[in-house]
């Protein structure tokens, strides 16, 4: 007991939630580093202001997926409809008026109420988050389909396609709106009573339940989160591209997933942090960019995406039995 | 046929006043006049029958506008066909070869006189069309074929050599035959975009002073053609003077990337690509130099129609390649690339830009509005 007593102040607890997160965070932004000095010393085009405000723009969309999917994850869930979401979104909204707030407004009602059908299956009607999303995923499509005959009619005003391809001093408007949003999450998921039994559940539903957290409330909250946040990619995301597409978004799902647990979301619930998953969204977004930038094919993407995952995996799990 | 051709062109003119419709090329597609080779005539006499028929389609997906243009062009075929007709059933396979395997299977329990596929993948229908085949089966085959030839009686499509042929020769005369090009694929692996890109290579390989760049795959996504542009431009700078696309569902992307990396209208370098309203749009909204020769989905309609030539026991090619309209800026022709139609004339600028052309339904042609009866 006294020996414990007067060795604490000398040496700082190395095990704590927060000094493990801030270990994980420097590792992923020591992988984003060396991936970039690699290519930089490899092509002189990539360090470029162009070319990094480029990778930024590409890669907010992701972020603001990432942060939805990872609250899901926390809860011990799983999104799978999210790229449905953001189609959906992206072909329904901008078929309503030419006005970019309405198509806003729209958009993130749609993307909430829709995250609130999968909280509602998962939470009330325990269907597994992986069953009740894939079969909302498979919804949307048919209703898109059904809604656009295929061939999407939306336009896209010029302010909507500032928002996504624009900048204020040379910072694009994607970047500005993504780190609003990160920041304000990460308070709610670090700072607030909300938050922290979000956290709670993920570790045990049952300790959140006897706190008296309504639990089913949580879930569909967090649900509801991941429906806005898909929302906004798909906005963005559409605006970037500039041509309203039914599969806007195609392949977000898996590209969140991988996001959110290279940067260290367990799906066993409980764990992950905004800056870890966002630091993860610009490592896949860069990935993309190096492969073409150094002159590999696109293909070869997939290899790296799927050996990150497989590497995270096995980092955080020899992190979780030390 | 023709009156329906007749009114058709009508509402054209009626409906787009100032665009010159007429001025398309209408006459039998020049891949076959121009062949230097022959197709082998099938006789259909074994599979003659009196109607009405029973008739099935089992399609791949209507997973991007063009499967979806393709399945009204054969939806309105029907209608138009409907006093031949028993039933006429679709199936969907959703892109998933094992699930239109069973969709086949199905058809054939239905007792369906015919089929008409739109394979998946080319391989994984090959034993599937020979099975339809040994229960005595006719398969019409449309955009996608399968190996083993003597399982079909036709394959309708169109030529992605000439697609291929057609705009790397224009860009390559557009360029003076000195230049730096980029190629963007389709989907990898899928036949039509590995043609087409062999069939430009044909031609860029012939020209010293044509220096390809760089070949990405963009799997036909406007999303995947503005990311991959946008680092390649990062890449190469004003180096690159030329984008070969073999559509515009990538090209459009690509002219997208242009615009944000800062170039002016008019400085765009020349493209290529055809199928996507968009492209057609962005061309003329900047002024881009341009030739578009759409894959039309109007090959669907036109296999529909064969489906009857099969069952009255004619003759039929056993390859057979729709007309495509070679599309080229005002302005911008090359000696050997003449248009059959300007892009200011052909592009649907009221419309939106995820509307595929050359899809054979007509010139009103809205996918969001449209619908066929026949019998079910």
């Amino acid at each position: 007991m006294t020996a414990t007593a007067t060795n604490a102040p000398t040496k700082p607890n190395r095990n704590t939630v927060r000094a493990t997160q801030k270990r994980e965070l420097l590792l992923l932004l020591g992988f984003l580093l060396v991936i970039w000095a690699v290519t930089t010393a490899l092509s002189p085009r990539f360090l470029t202001p162009a070319n990094l405000k480029d990778i930024l723009i590409q890669a907010a969309p992701l972020g603001f997926v990432v942060i939805g999917q990872m609250i899901v994850i926390i809860v011990r869930g799983l999104d799978l409809s999210v790229a449905s979401i953001m189609a959906t979104v992206a072909v329904i909204s901008t078929t309503t008026i030419d006005s970019t707030p309405v198509i806003f407004a729209v958009g993130l009602m749609l993307g909430a109420g829709i995250g609130a059908i999968n909280g509602y299956l998962v939470a009330y009607r325990r269907v597994t988050p992986f069953l009740a999303t894939l079969a909302t995923m498979i919804v949307l499509q048919g209703i898109r389909f059904a809604y656009t005959k295929g061939a999407p009619g939306g336009t896209l005003p010029e302010t909507f396609r500032w928002l996504a391809t624009g900048d204020i001093l040379g910072i694009p408007v994607a970047l500005i709106a993504l780190t609003v949003v990160a920041f304000a999450m990460h308070w709610v998921l670090e700072r607030t009573i909300f938050g922290r039994r979000l956290k709670l559940y993920g570790d045990s539903p049952a300790a959140a339940y006897m706190t008296g957290a309504p639990t089913r409330l949580l879930v569909v909250m967090a649900f509801v989160i991941s429906g806005v946040m898909a929302a906004i990619a798909g906005l963005f995301l559409v605006g970037y591209v500039g041509i309203v597409d039914n599969w806007t978004g195609r392949g977000y799902e898996l590209d969140s997933i991988a996001a959110a647990v290279i940067g260290g979301a367990a799906l066993s619930g409980g764990k992950g942090s905004v800056p870890g998953v966002l630091l993860a969204a610009l490592i896949l977004v860069s990935l993309f960019n190096i492969v073409v930038i150094i002159g590999l094919s696109i293909e070869l993407q997939l290899v790296i995406k799927g050996t990150l995952i497989i590497l995270a995996a096995a980092v955080y799990m020899k992190r979780s039995q030390n | 046929m023709r009156i329906f051709k007749k009114t058709a062109l009508a509402a054209a003119i009626g409906l787009f006043a100032n665009q010159a419709a007429a001025d398309t090329y209408e006459g039998v597609p020049r891949t076959f006049l121009w062949n230097p080779g022959t197709s082998s005539i099938f006789d259909a006499a074994e599979y003659k029958k009196d109607g009405p028929y029973v008739i099935g389609f089992s399609n791949a997906s209507i997973s991007n506008p063009w499967r979806v243009a393709m399945l009204h062009g054969i939806e309105a075929a029907a209608e138009r066909n409907a006093d031949k007709l028993e039933r006429f059933i679709i199936t969907d396979a959703n892109d998933d070869p094992s699930k239109q395997a069973a969709d086949v299977q199905d058809l054939i329990a239905q007792g369906v006189d015919i089929l008409l596929v739109s394979p998946a993948t080319a391989e994984a229908m090959d034993p599937v069309i020979r099975r339809a085949k040994r229960q005595g089966i006719p398969v019409v085959l449309v955009d996608r074929s399968v190996p083993t030839q003597e399982n079909f009686i036709s394959f309708v499509t169109a030529s992605d050599q000439a697609l291929g042929r057609i705009s790397a020769q224009w860009l390559a005369e557009k360029l003076n035959f000195e230049g730096k090009v980029v190629m963007l694929g389709g989907l990898a692996g899928a036949s039509p975009a590995e043609a087409r890109i062999v069939a430009a290579m044909e031609v860029f390989d012939q020209y010293p002073g044509i220096e390809v760049l760089e070949t990405q795959y963009t799997s036909w996504s406007p999303a995947n053609g503005k990311t991959i542009m946008s680092a390649l431009i990062q890449k190469y700078g004003q180096d690159i003077s030329g984008v070969w696309a073999d559509s515009g569902l990538q090209g459009s992307g690509s002219i997208e990337a242009f615009l944000a990396a800062g170039y002016e209208d008019g400085a765009i370098p020349p493209h290529t690509g055809g199928d996507f309203n968009a492209m057609y749009q962005l061309s003329v909204q900047h002024n881009v130099p341009m030739v578009g020769v759409d894959y039309p989905p109007a090959m669907g309609a036109r296999a529909f129609e064969v489906l009857f030539d099969v069952l009255d026991g004619k003759g039929i090619p056993q390859r057979i390649e729709v007309n495509q309209q070679v599309v080229v800026s005002e302005g911008h022709e090359t000696a050997s690339v003449q248009a059959d139609v300007f892009v200011k004339d052909y592009a649907l600028m009221d419309k939106p830009g995820s509307v595929i052309m050359s899809s054979g339904v007509g010139a009103d042609y809205d996918p969001a509005t449209f619908s066929a009866t026949y019998p079910k």
